[in-house]
């Protein structure tokens, strides 16, 4: 929870509070934080004075160095984790849109509608959804809500199964039956009465798919097909990391992103895990 | 059971055409609305009209919609994907020679991340809430937690490179520089076992620890509930040691369904052999398909996820057959 917190912070108002305190935008390169050879300076180094040959002390910090093109580092981990989150929750919540509603729709009408819903369920989650979805991405282009749409295509068959099993199972309750007697409509009887039995499921559901997506951004942005260049995100500063080859040298390139990431990840799979264990006691896996 | 039979066969069969028309979708209607049609892209940008509808002609994508998707069909059953934009030759060319090094690696990782998860979770599962356990379940939630593209070059960097600092936040902390294992290639199987696996050890390694934690949770769980049901206690009572029935009583219920979410898995492990094969220059799919995507090239992207699509709905339609043999639970199920 604590990780949670700090990420929320660092999301709202951390990038620019960072950006502030340094002097350094976010997607601003600054030369004198590449070495005349076009080396990054490291963790906790000044940049470099106007000829290059030494680190001038009077110059602001980059705490937690630069990226290839010079531009500072934690000013852009910090704005990074603005457009993870976005992405995320986004996402998530649409997948929870069209699924919620595709699962209530089959689960309440049954029949041939439930057979198609059903089916398409079934194939989609056989689908190979990561090679999927970057085939979309690569086609659609980058843009933050490209990737939002991408990513929530390919993940909302899981809210969706869930919430037909637990209409298909509920729809015949006493209590429901009795709201029914008593003449509410169909939109009242999904929504106040069959609805609530499935938030338990899907809130654990949804923060372990908060994690996934968090991740689908971060590959997408890896590949170049994510959030386009100048918006700083976690995928993107690790793929530059990486393919400028510069990791070997600076390997905080790599771990500044990375440990974000994987703390976020952890974050989230944590409070996924906890959920699970205190709603859901007979969950497997 | 020949009911069983034709309900999964259909199934698979609706799958492959659901992935084909998807792709096809994907790449011969969305790509043509957003940018050019395959023909201009074909001709190259300096091409006349005229040029350009002669390679339409050849391709076929100046009939209608419906008719090229059949087209397409046609020519992917007969073994034919089209011509990769950029290399100028057959797709089916490109494809095969990297799904042969692609297998290396994901079956090897497979062979890796089982092992790892068989140990951790089983002994969870025999003593819960041990230190052990403990352990293993933290490296399970952890391993869920890392990304493939971050343990990837994380490895390649600490037991592969040479670097020329070879610090950390300014300090020599780490052992930076071991130069243990090659990162440039691969050497096919065929060639020299010795070095095929010694430069696979790697991209096995990072596919081991991200994937064995799924698994390691979801075996210990399994033998857990297992553990709790009467014909374990029949088989205690009637002497049967503790290796035995872990591997004959209680493999033979955990194995099946592990198997199956492993099938399930082989599409994520072909999404996420893109970064490991990047990482560590193998010339398998997810490179290639890669190097696509950079250049745009869009048949040979298709070409690759069609491949791989095909691929991952086989292996769970094979492992639900197999299961569906052994286990008539399965096939009467629902």
């Amino acid at each position: 929870m604590a990780i949670l917190a700090i990420l929320i912070v660092a999301a709202t108002v951390g990038g620019p509070l960072a950006a502030h305190l340094t002097g350094h935008s976010p997607n601003t390169p600054y030369n004198n934080a590449v070495s005349n050879r076009g080396i990054p300076i490291g963790v906790l180094q000044h940049p470099y004075n106007a000829d290059g040959t030494a680190h001038d002390p009077h110059a602001k910090l980059f705490v937690l160095g630069a990226d290839s093109l010079g531009r500072d580092q934690l000013v852009r981990v910090l704005y990074g984790a603005r457009v993870s989150l976005i992405v995320a929750f986004g996402a998530t919540g649409v997948a929870l849109l069209i699924g919620i509603s595709l699962g209530l729709l089959a689960g309440y009408c049954g029949g041939w509608i439930d057979a198609v819903i059903a089916r398409l369920i079934e194939s989609a989650i056989a689908f190979p959804s990561l090679l999927m979805a970057i085939a979309l991405a690569v086609v659609v282009g980058p843009g933050l809500l490209n990737v939002l749409v991408v990513i929530s295509l390919f993940t909302w068959f899981y809210p969706a199964r869930i919430v037909r099993s637990v209409t298909l199972a509920g729809k015949d309750r006493l209590y429901v039956q009795a709201a029914r007697t008593v003449g509410a409509r169909p939109r009242r009887l999904l929504l106040v009465h069959i609805l609530p039995q499935a938030w338990g499921p899907l809130l654990v559901f949804g923060t372990s798919i908060v994690a996934n997506n968090i991740l689908f951004e971060a590959s997408l942005s890896y590949l170049g097909i994510g959030v386009p260049p100048p918006t700083a995100s976690w995928g993107q500063m690790l793929s530059d990391a990486i393919n400028s080859g510069f990791y070997r040298i600076n390997p905080s390139m790599l771990l500044v992103p990375g440990v974000a990431l994987v703390a976020t990840m952890l974050a989230f799979n944590l409070l996924g895990d906890s959920l699970r264990d205190a709603l859901d006691p007979k969950a497997r896996r | 059971m020949t009911r069983f039979l034709t309900r999964r066969l259909l199934a698979l069969v609706i799958q492959i055409l659901l992935i084909t028309f998807v792709v096809w979708f994907i790449f011969f209607i969305i790509a043509t609305i957003t940018g050019a049609t395959p023909a201009q892209r074909f001709a190259g940008r300096y091409a006349t009209p005229q040029r350009i509808a002669q390679v339409a002609k050849v391709l076929g994508t100046n009939k209608p919609y419906w008719e090229q998707y059949f087209l397409f069909l046609w020519h992917a059953v007969q073994g034919n994907l089209g011509y990769s934009y950029l290399q100028q030759r057959p797709v089916v060319d490109i494809l095969l020679p990297a799904a042969a090094a692609t297998a290396s690696v994901v079956l090897g990782g497979m062979v890796g991340w089982m092992l790892i998860a068989i140990v951790i979770g089983s002994y969870g599962a025999l003593r819960p809430r041990s230190l052990g356990d403990v352990l293993g379940r933290a490296f399970a939630i952890v391993g869920m937690s890392l990304p493939l593209f971050l343990v990837a070059p994380m490895l390649a960097l600490f037991l592969a490179f040479q670097p020329t600092q070879g610090q950390l936040f300014g300090l020599h902390i780490l052992p930076v520089g071991t130069h243990l294992f090659p990162i440039d290639g691969y050497v096919p199987l065929a060639q020299n076992p010795v070095q095929w696996a010694y430069h696979l050890i790697l991209p096995w390694l990072a596919l081991s620890i991200t994937y064995a934690a799924v698994y390691a949770r979801y075996i210990r769980t399994l033998t857990i509930e297992n553990l709790a049901e009467d014909y374990v206690r029949t088989a205690e009572a009637k002497g049967v040691g503790r290796t035995r029935l872990l591997s004959r009583h209680v493999g033979r219920n955990v194995a099946p369904v592990t198997l199956t979410v492993l099938a399930a898995d082989v599409g994520g492990a072909l999404g996420g052999i893109i970064f490991v094969e990047s990482v560590f220059n193998i010339p398998g799919l997810g490179y290639t398909g890669l190097s696509a995507i950079e250049n745009l090239d869009y048949p040979l992207v298709a070409g690759v996820v069609l491949f791989a699509g095909v691929v991952a709905v086989l292996a769970n339609a094979i492992v639900d057959l197999i299961h569906g043999l052994l286990d008539p639970r399965v096939r009467l199920g629902r």
